[in-house]
């Protein structure tokens, strides 16, 4: 056994040699961006790092518990009655636009939009300093629509009417990420 | 001893028989060894056997996409724990969360945790649609997946949504009455729609049903597929790498 384990090592260690010198001669692994490097292990460890911080993170949030409320009643309506957080923004128009407009036009509008982006940017490049349009664009379209998102959640009361929940209080809202 | 030893050579090369069937190719001391691992092994033939350093650069993909894919696994396990004590009925649905809160073992941790890898898949597939905009990895020959990637970020909404009426409490009836008022603003089609989604005028039993079934089987069985395509295409259009 013994004789194996050591003959196995030095087998191990001769092919590792022999990968820094032949199979890596140092002209080629020049460690910039554009050497083409085996997935396996480099690319699967990243990835494994990843899954590794991200199951780190849910063990830690998931000793927060998930909100549930008194059991479902139709005769009891809450007020405010918000949609969940990812739908406020268009709650939130629908709040200042006519129904058809804020509930239908709009996100139908902006789905088809989002489709239709790579067809619409007729820029070929993809350095940042040569699309400052498409990204103003974007980061406006971004701001607004993080911004819708954080009035519903934060700064809509009771019967939707607009509340600085810092200074009154959120009656019988739920804030943030918790609903 | 020489018996003994016979013996313990046998049996390690039976385990190293047992091993080397499972990982065909031992450990991946060269380069050809790894390519020929990842070209043969079915979880890992997702990826190209070679990649260019720029592509797998951490700080450009941040690897929003694969941990959305890693987050919808997540989902799809505490989900399957999920379903075992849970009754989508009107007279269950909610004593079956009470039981998962106070009586099932881990009930309540894996419940937390569907709910909140839930809101994080929403977040981080949008955020990696926003990576993907800024470093204009969309364009072509990536045109079409963007379009899949829209329709997988939908799904992921949807996914949420009909998950929220689930655990039957006042924040799920209400949000879903909220949300679902919006479809009944449509021309024509919307009061239609609304009835479709409620399977009748009010959040109630036949509701409940339908948000389940898409919840478990029908978004995720459409979802998975979109993803299968997504990531071919991925592989097949090429990476965007660097800019």
């Amino acid at each position: 056994m013994a004789t194996e384990a050591r003959d196995r090592i030095a087998a191990r260690d001769r092919i590792a040699a022999q990968r820094r010198t032949v199979d890596a001669p140092s002209s080629v692994r020049d460690d910039s961006d554009d050497e083409m490097i085996v997935s396996f292990p480099e690319f699967i460890f990243k990835e494994f790092i990843a899954s590794v911080a991200m199951t780190v993170f849910l063990i830690i949030v998931s000793f927060i518990p998930a909100p549930l409320l008194g059991q479902a009643n139709p005769g009891v309506t809450p007020n405010p009655s918000k949609a969940p957080w990812y739908f406020l923004g268009l709650q939130e128009l629908l709040s200042r636009f006519p129904p058809l407009m804020a509930g239908v036009a709009f996100p139908t509008f902006v789905i088809v939009l989002m489709i239709l982006v790579p067809f619409l940017d007729r820029n070929p490049s993809r350095r940042p300093s040569e699309r400052k349009v498409a990204i103003i664009l974007f980061a406006l379209y971004m701001v607004i629509v993080v911004a819708l998102v954080l009035i519903g959640v934060f700064f809509r009361g009771h019967e939707f009417i607009w509340n600085w929940g810092w200074v009154l209080g959120s009656p019988q809202s739920c804030g943030g990420a918790a609903c | 001893m020489r018996v003994i030893r016979a013996a313990i050579d046998e049996a390690y090369s039976v385990m190293a028989q047992m091993v080397g069937s499972v990982f065909r190719h031992g450990l991946p001391l060269t380069d050809k060894i790894a390519a020929r691992t990842a070209l043969t092994n079915f979880v890992l033939h997702i990826h190209p056997v070679r990649v260019r350093r720029s592509w797998i650069r951490m700080s450009y993909t941040l690897c929003l996409g694969g941990l959305s894919f890693f987050l919808f696994i997540v989902l799809t396990v505490t989900g399957l724990y999920l379903m075992f004590y849970y009754v989508p009925s009107t007279q269950h649905a909610y004593q079956d969360m009470r039981d998962l809160q106070f009586v099932v073992t881990f009930g309540g941790f894996i419940r937390n945790m569907h709910r909140w890898a839930a809101h994080a898949m929403v977040i981080t597939v949008w955020l990696h649609m926003a990576r993907v905009f800024l470093t204009g990895a969309y364009k072509k020959p990536r045109e079409f997946n963007w379009g899949i990637g829209t329709v997988l970020l939908l799904i992921t909404l949807l996914l949420s949504f009909t998950g929220y009426l689930l655990p039957w409490d006042q924040l799920s009836i209400w949000a879903v009455t909220v949300g679902t008022n919006m479809a009944k603003y449509a021309p024509i089609a919307g009061p239609y729609t609304r009835y479709l989604m409620l399977g009748g005028r009010a959040v109630g039993d036949a509701t409940l049903l339908r948000f389940y079934v898409m919840h478990v089987v029908g978004l995720p069985l459409i979802g998975f597929l979109l993803m299968v395509i997504h990531f071919w295409r991925v592989r097949k259009d090429g990476f965007s790498g660097g800019l």
